[in-house]
């Protein structure tokens, strides 16, 4: 495999569970996902269905129950340490004693690429962070430090971008211009994107394809392919799209009684 | 405009409330001084000031002796403090073993370990910089693990996201989330530093405070007696403001809580469970016997374990031995137990009677901060010389120097209670009580067991201490009888027995917080 094509991600077998017996909290079912090189997959589904475990999984950030992940070929620890992929993190993750340069500059140090000003500059501009620079993570606003993570993301310009709810705290309408805006940021360059979001709307608008999981353990409950020619527009095509996923997410979550 | 005005005049009060308590207590002080001239020997600042007038260059010199090896022991133990903490925290399968033998160390006896070091440093500063370092290295350890391993979970991914590993870690994130933690730790190092300075002089050193102090009590010179205290505390305070200051101007935001971590473990399996403090005895033992024979030390005073164990255990006489030991340690006991007590309780009661009057607090808060820096063992001759040599001096010298940082921590536990859940209580207008009894109460409960666990060889500490420089009863009097004719044996065993009640007593309080908190609220348990 060519070292700057996007790579194809396999879950095999994949499962989590917390805690240990009698305190047992399955927070992943097995699941066999793939998701093909160079496309954005976008993955909705309830709070605390398991969203975040999953990406920490493909992260190899956490260690899987049972089953595999392989990215490429490779294990996520391998991609990690060749810094060729990147988390933004559902909280943001910006350390509070760096500026937003410091921040963005920092996923180069830590990814050993050599530093690159003019590249961090221009990131927080796209970002529309400009003019705040050296100010530090206290003085931004929610969606503006996520906007940051974002930056910081794209700074090392990895093949594998794993997004977790990263316009969560953005208010509507800078959603819809981010949402309009950045996904040209990786969408050039050939990245494999998982997306995680509570918005339907953005998921159909982003992504190649949305996958639905249940509530935990998760599931997968609908894999729904988005062809939508891009750039992408509101419109008929679209809300029935929209209206899909609404309707598989929720079935996704009949009442089910919970375990006692 | 109007705005600004109420902001200035605000922060005019903040400082005028301190300014003014401080003063009436000066002027309280005075008067009492002055009322019980007869009873009780107490001397007000005035005499004080006149005192320090006429002997202003003894007292300087001896200051700044005592100061300067205060200041070396504060580097190196501090030092050793950092490198303890670091390895912990990059070992992390050492981390157990590291705070354990940490703990004991700061559990080792202050009094009894200086005769020791003086014999085996001989004259000059060696034993003043050791019982400095000594005394402050465990209150710089213990919050700096707790920094390092404050940050949020999602900081260290960050760093894992790019395949780096645990150094980077420490660098990038642990060292700077950890200084606010440092700094706290530091500055109640520093009078720390300045109680382990004095009491290395306490036994045959030539110059310094303690030297002076032990002088001043001995001849009964009660003007002198309160100069030097108040000196010795004036240092301190200068110490911990100085502190503060750096630290607010390097670290912006409110300092941090400190929670001092149980014996942190997971639930292991049993057999692990009792190995452990098994391992943490044995390797204790070994460095005990290697270290006195590397420094090659006169096995005359110099005692190693299998000394100590013939001398409780295995010798002729061992059984009277044991009863002697016993009988002080009971003595020591029974005095140190209800001043522990007494001192948590007030310390809890003035706390929560602060919360409930705020515009007292702003005037009491500031002058307990300050007063928590005085070493209050310091004061130990002074107290002993106001109420005599009774059980009610060494009582009131324990529940002292518990008071101030059980108030301090339960007064900052109480102020913690998140604002969401106080605006939850208003919403429903619970009176002030009801609010303290269900949502403050239990927010707080994590910083008095830190308290209440620190608290347990402080207690010890100022009960000996009591009784080594004034009373001359319980374990204390009997380790300064050893020292001065050379007791070595049952110096050494006074040594092993009160560290290892110490150690015990600071378990079953962990024991009892572990209890309590698990009702209270498992997500407040202190890793
Ligand atoms: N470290 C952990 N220990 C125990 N349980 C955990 C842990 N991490 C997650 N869980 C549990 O796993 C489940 C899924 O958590 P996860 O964070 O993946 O949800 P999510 O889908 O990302 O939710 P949200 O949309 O609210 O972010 C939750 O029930 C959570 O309590
Ligand atoms: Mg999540």
């Amino acid at each position: 495999m060519q070292a700057n094509a996007p790579p194809p991600i396999q879950c095999r077998d994949l499962s989590r569970s917390f805690g240990h017996a009698g305190a047992r909290v399955d927070a992943l079912e097995p699941v066999e996902l793939h998701f093909a090189a160079g496309e954005t997959t976008a993955i909705v589904g309830p709070s605390g269905c398991g969203k975040s475990t999953l990406l920490r999984l493909i992260a190899g950030l956490d260690t899987p129950s049972t089953g595999s992940v392989r990215i490429g070929g490779e294990t996520p620890l391998q991609m990690r340490q060749r810094a060729a992929l990147s988390v933004a993190f559902q909280d943001a993750a910006l350390l509070p004693w760096r500026t937003v340069r410091g921040n963005i500059a920092l996923a180069r140090k830590l990814a050993r690429l050599p530093p690159d000003p003019a590249s961090v500059d221009r990131l927080i501009a796209l970002v529309g962070l400009a003019g705040f620079e050296d100010r530090r993570p206290a003085d931004l606003s929610g969606g503006m430090r996520q906007r940051a993570a974002i930056a910081r993301c794209l700074i090392s310009d990895p093949r594998v971008l794993l997004l977790d709810e990263p316009f969560g705290a953005v208010d509507e309408l800078t959603r819809a211009r981010l949402n309009h805006e950045l996904p040209a940021l990786w969408q050039g360059r050939g990245v494999t994107t998982l997306l995680v979001t509570h918005s339907v709307s953005e998921a159909v608008m982003l992504s190649d394809r949305v996958i639905v999981l249940s509530p935990r353990p998760a599931r997968v409950v609908a894999d729904i392919a988005i062809d939508l020619a891009r750039p992408r527009a509101t419109g008929a095509e679209a809300d029935a799209l929209i209206a899909n996923v609404t309707e598989a997410l929720a079935q996704s979550a009949p009442p089910r009684p919970q375990p006692a | 405009m109007t705005i600004a005005l109420h902001q200035l005049r605000r922060r005019g009060a903040d400082r005028f409330y301190p300014v003014l308590s401080a003063l009436v207590a000066l002027l309280m002080w005075e008067l009492l001084a002055r009322v019980f001239a007869q009873t009780y020997l107490i001397a007000g600042p005035v005499e004080i000031s006149r005192y320090l007038w006429d002997h202003a260059g003894l007292v300087a010199r001896a200051a700044g002796i005592t100061t300067f090896a205060a200041a070396i022991g504060f580097v190196l133990g501090n030092a050793v403090a950092i490198a303890l903490a670091v390895a912990a925290v990059l070992l992390p399968s050492l981390a157990r073993l590291i705070s354990a033998l940490a703990l004991v160390v700061f559990c080792l006896p202050l009094v009894a370990t200086g005769p020791i070091l003086r014999v085996i440093w001989g004259p000059g500063l060696g034993p003043q910089i050791t019982l400095a370092a000594l005394a402050v290295y465990y209150t710089t350890f213990l919050p700096l693990m707790v920094g390092l391993r404050a940050a949020p979970p999602s900081w260290f991914d960050l760093v894992r996201s790019y395949g780096r590993g645990r150094f980077s870690a420490l660098v990038e994130v642990r060292a700077m989330a950890s200084l606010p933690y440092l700094f706290a730790g530091l500055q109640i190092a520093a009078p720390a530093a300045f109680l382990g300075a004095m009491f290395g002089e306490f036994t045959g050193a030539e110059r310094g405070m303690g030297v002076l102090t032990i002088r001043a009590m001995r001849s009964l010179d009660v003007a002198g007696t309160w100069a030097l205290a108040s000196t010795a505390a004036a240092i301190s305070m200068l110490a911990y403001a100085g502190l503060g200051r750096l630290s607010r101007a390097l670290n912006n935001g409110p300092p941090p809580l400190i929670l001092a971590p149980v014996l942190e473990g997971e639930r292991r399996a049993r057999w692990r469970a009792l190995l452990h403090p098994i391992l943490v005895t044995l390797i204790l033992l070994a460095i005990w016997w290697l270290s006195m024979e590397a420094a090659n030390l006169s096995p005359f005073f110099a005692k190693r374990p299998a000394d100590v164990w013939a001398f409780l255990i295995t010798a002729p006489e061992a059984a009277a031995h044991r009863a002697t030991l016993g009988a002080a340690l009971l003595e020591t006991l029974v005095l140190a137990l209800p001043g522990y007590l007494l001192g948590l309780a007030l310390g809890l009661g003035l706390a929560i009677v602060l919360v409930l009057a705020p515009k007292l607090a702003r005037g009491v808060m500031p002058v307990a901060i300050a007063l928590r820096a005085i070493p209050i063992v310091i004061t130990a001759p002074l107290i002993v010389v106001a109420l005599g040599r009774g059980p009610a001096g060494t009582i009131t010298i324990v529940a002292l120097m518990i008071f101030f940082p059980s108030l301090v921590a339960c007064y900052q536990g109480l102020a913690r209670t998140p604002r969401q859940v106080l605006d939850l209580f208003d919403s429903y207008a619970a009176s002030p009580l009801r609010r303290m009894a269900s949502a403050q109460f239990p927010a707080m409960l994590p910083a008095f067991f830190a308290a209440a666990r620190m608290a347990v060889p402080a207690a010890i500490l100022a009960a000996t201490t009591a009784e080594w420089l004034a009373t001359g009863r319980g374990i204390g009097g009997l380790m300064a009888l050893t020292a001065s004719t050379s007791g070595y044996k049952m110096l050494w065993s006074a040594v092993v027995v009160l560290a290892a009640v110490a150690v015990a007593g600071y378990v079953v309080v962990a024991q009892i917080e572990r209890a309590v908190l698990r009702i209270y609220g498992a997500e407040q348990l202190t890793r």
